[in-house]
């Protein structure tokens, strides 16, 4: 279930800030980082024109094993020195907090004998309640003729061949066509 | 002194967020609210019935107060959107719960969701409802040690009586 939510947080401002305090650096308009020498990331040779330059203009003055826009591009990108062995990943991926937890609160279910968990009801029996529940609400639409007639009187739900008791004078009567399940005890 | 709290911090806040805002938070529960007051008892997800969990059992605590009572008259036409079911409010639901001191809901978890997302779904509902249940109450068999010796004591104390 997705959740949007709109966070006023001050993190884009952040952002806008480092992007400015970098700009600035960049320019050399902040001496007081470096103590006012030259900012290191200045070429050290002055290029003018495009930094990525084909081969073939150049001519043959610059060797081919000079690797291009290093002057210009400081940002050096992390890369793995060597390949990790299958031992090495082995341990990483079989390590216990990755592996699947095993659940131990799997039970059977009294009534039915399907699983269970132990904090969650039954599936089968949740199943069996629910379509009953819905053939009650059926009746009681059919019952109330219209979308929104809630009765102001409490219902009591009957089954094939019971009668309504003294407790259930002023209450609504529901009549289900059939035999009374063995889990809905009558009280 | 920190007199502001940082973001992304969240320690002691109570109330979940739903939605797309406060106000969106408040009609969802209100809608749920509603649809327990007409049902008695549905199914949705879990975080949703354990927040609407309290203002339900408010809502019936300000039923409870009659309804000749302003407040509570305003409560129940805020919080129920359908406005038949501020008679069963009054009606039926407050004489329901007037023996009871509070906890008039019961909230289950029920297996997961069967869509792609898995949610964690929970039932929700009053008790007293005219349903069938959704648990069967057990007693421990008759069998157990615990039990057979009580029933020898009841024995015993029946035979000392008699005699």
């Amino acid at each position: 279930m997705a959740v949007l939510v709109l966070l006023r947080s001050p993190l884009p401002r952040l952002g806008v800030l480092l992007q400015r305090c970098w700009g600035r650096l960049e320019r050399g308009l902040w001496p007081g980082v470096f103590g006012g020498q030259n900012p290191p990331w200045g070429p050290a040779v002055a290029v003018q024109g495009p930094v990525l330059v084909p081969q073939g203009i150049n001519g043959a003055g610059e060797s081919s094993a000079e690797p291009p826009s290093l002057l210009e591009s400081v940002v050096w990108m992390a890369a793995p020195k060597q390949r990790r062995t299958i031992e090495v990943n082995r341990c990483r991926r079989r390590h216990p907090t990755k592996l699947i937890e095993i659940k131990r609160n799997i039970d059977v279910c009294p009534e039915c004998g399907n699983l269970k968990q132990k904090h969650v009801l039954c599936g089968y029996c949740y199943a069996k309640v629910k379509e009953e529940t819905r053939l009650i609400r059926m009746e009681i639409y059919k019952k109330k003729g219209g979308p929104f007639n809630a009765p102001a009187v409490e219902t009591v739900v009957l089954y094939e061949g019971e009668k309504p008791t003294e407790k259930d004078e002023g209450k609504q009567i529901i009549e289900r066509a059939r035999k009374r399940p063995s889990w809905f005890v009558q009280n | 002194m920190r007199l502001s709290v940082a973001a992304a911090i969240s320690h002691g806040r109570v109330y979940r967020r739903f939605g797309l805002s406060p106000r969106s938070r408040l009609d969802l529960l209100r809608n749920l609210v509603t649809a327990l007051v007409r049902h008695e008892r549905i199914e949705t997800p879990w975080a949703r019935a354990d927040e609407m969990r309290g203002y339900a059992e408010r809502l019936i605590d300000y039923a409870k107060r009659g309804d000749k009572d302003e407040r509570a008259m305003r409560m129940a036409d805020f919080w129920l959107t359908e406005k038949d079911l501020i008679h069963k409010l009054f009606k039926v639901l407050a004489p329901r719960f007037q023996p009871h001191p509070g906890s008039y809901t019961r909230m289950l978890q029920i297996p997961n969701r069967d869509g792609l997302d898995r949610a964690k779904m929970a039932v929700i509902e009053l008790k007293g409802n005219p349903l069938p249940p959704l648990v069967r109450p057990r007693r421990d068999s008759d069998k157990t040690l615990l039990n057979q010796l009580l029933k020898g004591y009841r024995q015993d104390a029946q035979r000392a009586a008699a005699a």
